[in-house]
């Protein structure tokens, strides 16, 4: 299978420090198919996709361009064999236009001077190409997340390209926007061009490539045909065990107690008319897409948000929190979406972290005593199985996306919340960890919890969901019971308003 | 880039391994800072045999205790990603409200308007940068500008005379005057508020990061607010402290202040991206002055070159971090 492929790898390893990150990689890319590149956070993707990239040297190994051995030094030298990347973090030039970020790096010239015609032609053409529909003259900082990721994409498209590497290129697209991009990736595909594609999604695995290759631990763990593999292989392959997938289901029955959470015709100019209880005992489901208005509401609930119309009652009191530390007094928790840059302090320990909601309470007056904040980690760092030291001395940043997420979620669990309000629990998730995450929403919902998973992932809620709500541009278009959440009932009524 | 999540590969590979390597150079890191604090001791005993005693020891921090009580403030806005460049002149504005009171209405009022300028100053650089939400740098350049005018034009050109008010001066323990000893007091109640406090905690949680700080319910402008007052009643402090060493002020009382006061906390290990540091720290970096500028004295050499070696050490110190920093990531 090996003697047409465009590019082929043999022995690639990598060290990061004493950290060996890549011991001996082989993959192939041929021209005109699609291989997809699965491995769980820390496997080694990104640091080998970057080494295709000329973005990192490897310390061994070789790469041959059509059966010729080569090496890139730098980017150019990738790019100018046909390799272009399409980086998971976006990096475009903000104050400049939508034209000019796509020619970014291959500005068409006369005399010196750039062509701006044809560079606005070379723009317009790329995003036709995708089918989206975006002033190539706009700055592209007026943007919203998912069309930026466009022109990334549009960028490493307009160009003569021989081999395409996507680093989770949906992660931050709609459900249309995804359905052309795949429509183009076929095209490339038949064109002849070789495309490694990365993901976590197993569904757009199954979806789209024709060859799966797993990393674990810095090693190739599979490599088939996709008509050889199924779902659970490539899983197992991924973490290294089987995982249970037996979905195991708590049931919720109302028990007719007072809901903890009742919102009537909530509005804002994100969403409108928003109806919701939830119980205690009851994990409630609100999937909604990008644009759904589903993390405003969220947000909303927590006083991180606002909004302008209808009512909020907490145990039937109502309240409007103009911030924050008004909702957690009421005992709300709130899991936002991006860790990064609203979950995470990243320069303190993990300890620190779990404890920041509940200073006040652990303090002795004025004074947080040393040691206090290491005594209540050990709490819960065995109930949420959080791999780090048992006291929490390391910095936060230093976990896996799963173990930090589990440190934000054990806040709420110190601060003793009643009501937990998490908008996408399981972003940047790996397999395992979501597994975990989940066992422990159920748990917190049998021990009377009652928690809204606000989401555009269908796995949080076809998983842990005990009741599910969709939200499209605002509004609620559909309310499932429990035996109704499924995958397709979810994107069929995520879909169904979106695009009509 | 901001909104996405820090889960890529190579972002969690870069933290693992700077954190693991971390670890090892923790203690060498501060390790560093009082090595060449030793170094430079060492070096300036041999030249000069008056340096190692305990008068010159004690010169030491009483020549930096002006500074460093405006560290100590500063500490606390830096580590929370703020800055106050309006030191140097709150202080000398300070000093001359409190010169022109005392005539009038005589010391104990005088030091009352004292410290409510003092916070005065805070409370506007304050509600400038959480109110307003003009950016710190450009608030307190502002009020550098607006306050050091204000005391050129109110105090005239000449000196103003302080009488009776020679406090500072007094030696009452082991021949440590009162300046030095309430800076220290003041670096001690720092250090406890940050590594043992609420408050301090909510500081660093700002500076690590603001918008998360919020959303586990601390209320950050609020807290920011306070750390500007803090530095305001710092300067109230320093207003007073030097009035009574000198005996007098003028519209040339602490030119250049904030600038040393932002390099002795940088060199003490303070983040410009705010997060990290410690009173410690900054202790270390104004010692690391302190000695390098006493020393040169004491061998003779011009104060103007003094400038010179502060400022190369500055950044020889942070690039020194740099470069360490990229030894280890790769």
């Amino acid at each position: 299978m090996t003697e047409q492929s465009f590019l082929s790898v043999r022995g690639i390893r990598k060290s990061f420090g004493p950290v060996k990150v890549l011991h001996g990689v082989d993959l192939d890319l041929p021209r005109g198919s699609v291989t997809a590149l699965l491995g769980e956070n820390g496997a080694g993707k990104s640091t080998f996709v970057r080494i295709l990239a000329g973005d990192h040297q490897p310390d061994a190994g070789t790469i041959a361009i059509e059966g010729v051995e080569t090496s890139f030094r730098t980017v150019v030298q990738s790019r100018d064999a046909g390799i272009r990347l399409i980086a998971q973090e976006i990096a475009d030039a903000p104050t400049l236009s939508v034209a000019e970020n796509i020619a970014l790096g291959a500005l068409p010239s006369r005399f010196g001077f750039v062509d701006r015609h044809a560079m606005r032609e070379v723009a317009r053409k790329a995003l036709d190409a995708l089918g989206a529909d975006i002033a190539v003259d706009a700055p592209v900082s007026s943007l919203r997340l998912g069309e930026r990721q466009i022109i990334e994409i549009a960028r490493a498209t307009a160009g003569a390209s021989q081999c395409l590497i996507f680093d989770e290129p949906t992660a931050a697209l709609s459900d249309a926007e995804t359905r052309r991009l795949f429509t183009l990736i076929k095209r490339m595909q038949e064109a002849g061009v070789a495309i490694l594609y990365i993901t976590h999604r197993l569904d757009e695995v199954f979806a789209i490539a024709d060859r799966v290759c797993v990393l674990r631990d810095g090693k190739v763990s599979l490599n088939a045909a996709i008509a050889e593999v199924d779902q659970a292989q490539v899983v197992t392959a991924m973490v290294g065990h089987a995982v249970a997938s037996d979905h195991y289901r708590y049931e919720f029955v109302s028990k007719g107690a007072d809901p903890l959470l009742e919102v009537a015709q909530l509005g804002s100019e994100h969403f409108e008319d928003v109806d919701l209880t939830v119980e205690p005992g009851e994990i409630v489901g609100l999937y909604g897409k990008i644009g759904s208005g589903v993390p405003e509401f969220a947000a909303a609930l927590f006083g991180a948000g606002q909004f302008d119309s209808g009512t909020l009652r907490l145990g039937g009191e109502a309240v409007k929190f103009g911030h924050p530390a008004e909702a957690i007094a009421k005992g709300i928790g709130y899991l936002p979406a991006d860790r990064a840059s609203e979950g995470l302090l990243r320069t303190r320990t993990v300890a620190e972290n779990l404890a920041a909601p509940s200073w006040t309470r652990l303090a002795n007056g004025p004074f947080v005593a040393p040691g206090i904040e290491a005594n209540t980690f050990k709490k819960w760092h065995s109930v949420l199985k959080v791999r780090s030291r048992p006291d929490g001395s390391e910095q936060i940043s230093t976990l896996s996306g799963g173990n930090q997420q589990k440190v934000l979620l054990g806040r709420w669990l110190e601060a003793g919340s009643k009501l937990l309000v998490l908008v996408e629990p399981t972003r940047g998730v790996d397999v395992g960890a979501r597994q975990e995450i989940y066992a422990v929403l159920r748990d917190l919902a049998q021990q009377g919890h009652g928690i809204l998973i606000a989401s555009s992932d269908y796995e949080d809620i076809t998983e842990a969901a005990t009741s599910a709500a969709v939200m499209v541009r605002g509004r609620v278009v559909a309310h499932l019971t429990q035996d109704q959440i499924s995958t397709e009932r979810l994107t069929q009524a995520a879909g169904g308003g979106a695009h009509a | 880039m901001p909104e996405q999540a820090p889960t890529t590969m190579s972002n969690i590979d870069a933290g693992r391994v700077t954190s693991r390597a971390g670890r090892r150079l923790k203690a060498p890191e501060w390790g560093a800072l009082l090595l060449f604090l030793l170094a430079e001791i060492v070096f300036f005993s041999f030249n000069s045999p008056y340096f190692l005693t305990w008068p010159n020891g004690v010169n030491i921090v009483t020549a930096l205790s002006i500074t460093g009580i405006l560290a100590a403030g500063g500490t606390i806005l830096l580590i929370a990603g703020q800055f106050d460049l309006s030191v140097g002149s709150g202080t000398a504005f300070v000093a001359l409200s409190f010169a022109l009171a005392a005539q009038s209405l005589g010391i104990i009022p005088a030091v009352g308007i004292a410290l409510l300028v003092g916070v005065g100053i805070g409370v506007l650089n304050g509600f400038l940068v959480t109110v307003v939400g003009v950016n710190a740098l450009i608030t307190t350049l502002g009020t550098l500008a607006i306050f050091r005018g204000l005391t050129l034009s109110i105090g005239g050109a000449s000196s103003v005379r302080v009488t009776g008010f020679d406090w500072a001066i007094a030696r009452p323990f082991f021949d440590i005057p009162m300046s030095a000893i309430v800076f220290l007091l003041i670096a001690l109640v720092v250090a406890v508020v940050l590594s043992r406090t609420i408050f301090g905690r909510t500081i660093y949680a700002i500076g690590a990061n603001e918008n998360a700080a919020r959303l586990v319910g601390i209320r950050t402008k609020r807290t920011l607010f306070f750390a500007f007052v803090i530095s305001g009643l710092c300067m109230a402090a320093t207003g007073l402290v030097s009035a009574s060493q000198l005996g007098s002020t003028s519209g040339t009382t602490g030119v250049g202040l904030e600038l040393a006061v932002v390099t002795a906390i940088i060199l003490g290990g303070t983040s410009l991206k705010g997060g990290t540091g410690s009173m410690f720290g900054t202790i270390l970096g104004l010692l690391i002055v302190g000695v390098l500028n006493n020393g040169m004295t004491l061998m003779n050499i011009n104060s103007t070159w003094q400038q010179v070696a502060a400022g190369m050490l500055l950044i020889l110190a942070v690039s020194f971090d740099q470069i360490r920093q990229r030894f280890i990531r790769s």
